[in-house]
């Protein structure tokens, strides 16, 4: 099975070869190949060379389209501070209090900041996967493109202060979520990843999830799916609590748990019509010993094999100065074994906890 | 103190700054209103903060209300209360985030510590040289990012060379409470706000002094 088919298959609960494994490099990609973050940050074609490379290196089965998650403010007119060995910054966000949204308009990925180079490295990476390996594109969710470009302090007192103005915000995130990841989709990608680590529950508590959240992730992946994208993706980092039982409504196809997330939890609550991907602790590949990572890989392996719609990966970014040979094990241990059960995805409609859901 | 205690916990500010002034006008003195309204109400809160409850938006909301009491009570900056000791806290060089930072920093003043603020971006030398002239008793370093690890190892070793071997080394925030205590060579790494405030307290970190009321 090639990359692509093997997460194809996985997400639609089928036998797959082997359980399909994603390492979440994004600025490692750049360590590896002895470039700077900032080149990797500022230019389509470095990040796609960089990711390219990471693939041949460990054989892993996704290449992304990340480069940091500023894009779509720094688009929108947030002032950054750029640095050769780390991630941009936001020095000056572009939405305040007095901000009048109506003088805003939605961003052209085409032309606005670096979304071209986005979508530039969407085209390539496409082009030089020769449509085998999943192509992953990336938008910020409302939540966090909401803090992206308030300030995480201003954006979460306007929702007590001002939820009638709050509202308006996230529903503009909404549309430039929608509009550029229609775009990165239009430019190759296969799926498209929802980063939205400010809607975890060491943020917004549940209600307030359900009641602003949820309805527009639900309206991003529905616009997703019309512009023919083979794969929502929701990631919310951090720990989810109560918010476990409403991740199948959310529309997304697959569910990324971070490491605070306990696995049989998700097993337990989040729903059968869903594919996860996680869980292990980031810091660990910087951190611990190959033998350590392989050893929690084959715990996930075991833990989800029954079940089937599983992508062993980390619970969120592997750092960019992680060892190398950590997420060679990682790799390794999805290797392990001749295959995967697969089962019927709708097989057990009387299990399905969301029901949100037309396939 | 009921009707204060209970504003704050709604983070209802202008309400809470209300109450505080009808109860200093009532003859309440600030030691009381910090300790038994104040306090309480912080105890309350980290009741309520358990792993599957925690949520920021909340903690933000008694936060400001609680800053803006006691720029009421303290118009002229120094608080007066119970110095339950002195705290440095920062992010370090490198990381701009300052949120974990600035809900620690409001968590410790509610609970009586004199907390200097090295913000964020904070180079290690500006922290330990705060922490000598100001004789800090801990300094929290808070981290959101992984790449801020290698200068938190370096704290302790530091402070040690400026004799500040017995100052107390705390460590939070999402990148860093994924490590172990050691990993980080601090004494402790805290889940939460009230988590670092709850080990220092069963620390002993200051002993309180008389309240200039």
């Amino acid at each position: 099975m090639k990359s692509l088919e093997r997460i194809q298959a996985t997400l639609n609960f089928e036998h797959a070869d082997r359980l399909p494994v994603i390492a979440q490099v994004f600025g490692h990609t750049a360590v590896i190949a002895g470039k700077t973050i900032r080149d990797y940050v500022t230019s389509g074609s470095e990040l796609a060379d960089c990711q390219m490379r990471a693939l041949a290196r460990y054989g892993y089965d996704a290449v992304f389209a990340v480069m940091d998650v500023n894009i779509e403010t720094e688009a929108m007119g947030s002032r950054l501070v750029y640095r050769s060995h780390d991630y941009p910054y936001v020095l000056e966000h572009v939405f305040s209090k007095a901000t009048n949204l109506d003088a805003f308009s939605i961003p052209d990925p085409h032309s606005a900041g670096r979304m071209p180079q986005i979508l530039e490295a969407l085209r390539i990476m496409r082009r030089e996967t020769g449509g085998e390996v999943l192509v992953v594109g990336c938008v910020m969710g409302p939540m966090t493109l909401a803090t992206q470009l308030a300030g995480i302090e201003e954006a979460l007192y306007l929702a007590i202060d001002d939820p009638a103005g709050f509202e308006r915000l996230l529903d503009f995130s909404t549309r430039v979520a929608i509009g550029f990841g229609a775009a990165q989709v239009e430019a190759g990608a296969h799926a498209a990843l929802v980063f939205d680590p400010s809607a975890s529950m060491a943020v917004i508590p549940a209600p307030f999830f359900r009641e602003f959240e949820l309805p527009r992730l639900n309206k991003i992946f529905k616009a997703f799916q019309a512009a023919g994208v083979s794969a929502g993706w929701l990631h919310i980092a951090g720990p989810l609590g109560p918010v476990l039982a409403l991740c199948g409504q959310t529309g997304a196809d697959i569910f990324n748990f971070d490491y605070c997330v306990d696995p049989n939890d998700v097993l337990a609550h989040a729903g059968d019509r869903l594919c996860f991907n996680g869980n292990i602790k980031s810091l660990d590949f910087e951190t611990a010993q190959p033998e350590d990572i392989f050893k929690e890989s084959v715990r996930l392996r075991e833990l989800f094999s029954s079940r089937g719609g599983f992508i062993l990966s980390s619970g969120c970014e592997i750092p960019p100065g992680s060892k190398p040979e950590n997420i060679a094990a990682l790799v390794s241990a999805a290797g392990l074994g001749t295959g995967i059960a697969g089962r019927d995805r709708h097989s057990n409609p009387g299990q399905r906890q969301d029901g949100s859901r037309q396939d | 103190m009921r009707t204060l205690i209970e504003a704050l916990l709604e983070g209802d500010q202008a309400r809470c700054i209300t109450e505080a002034t009808r109860l200093r006008k009532a003859g309440a003195g600030v030691a009381q209103i910090v300790v038994d309204g104040i306090g309480k109400a912080m105890e309350q809160l980290d009741g309520k903060c358990t792993i599957d409850q925690f949520n920021l938006l909340e903690i933000m909301l008694v936060g400001r209300a609680v800053m803006g009491v006691i720029k009421e009570l303290f118009p002229k900056g120094e608080p007066g209360m119970p110095i339950r000791g002195t705290v440095i806290v920062c992010s370090l060089e490198g990381d701009v985030h300052d949120l974990g930072k600035n809900i620690l920093k409001m968590v410790l003043t509610a609970k009586g510590y004199r907390v200097i603020d090295c913000g964020k971006d904070c180079p290690l030398d500006k922290l330990i040289e705060t922490a000598e002239r100001q004789r800090a008793d801990a300094v929290c370093v808070s981290g959101l990012i992984t790449t801020v690890i290698p200068q938190v190892r370096r704290v302790r070793e530091l402070a040690a060379e400026r004799g500040l071997g017995q100052m107390r080394i705390l460590a939070g925030g999402a990148a860093l409470k994924q490590a172990t205590a050691e990993g980080l060579k601090v004494d402790f790494v805290a889940d939460t706000a009230f988590d670092g405030v709850r080990y220092l307290e069963s620390a002993g970190l200051g002993t309180g002094t008389a309240c200039q009321d």
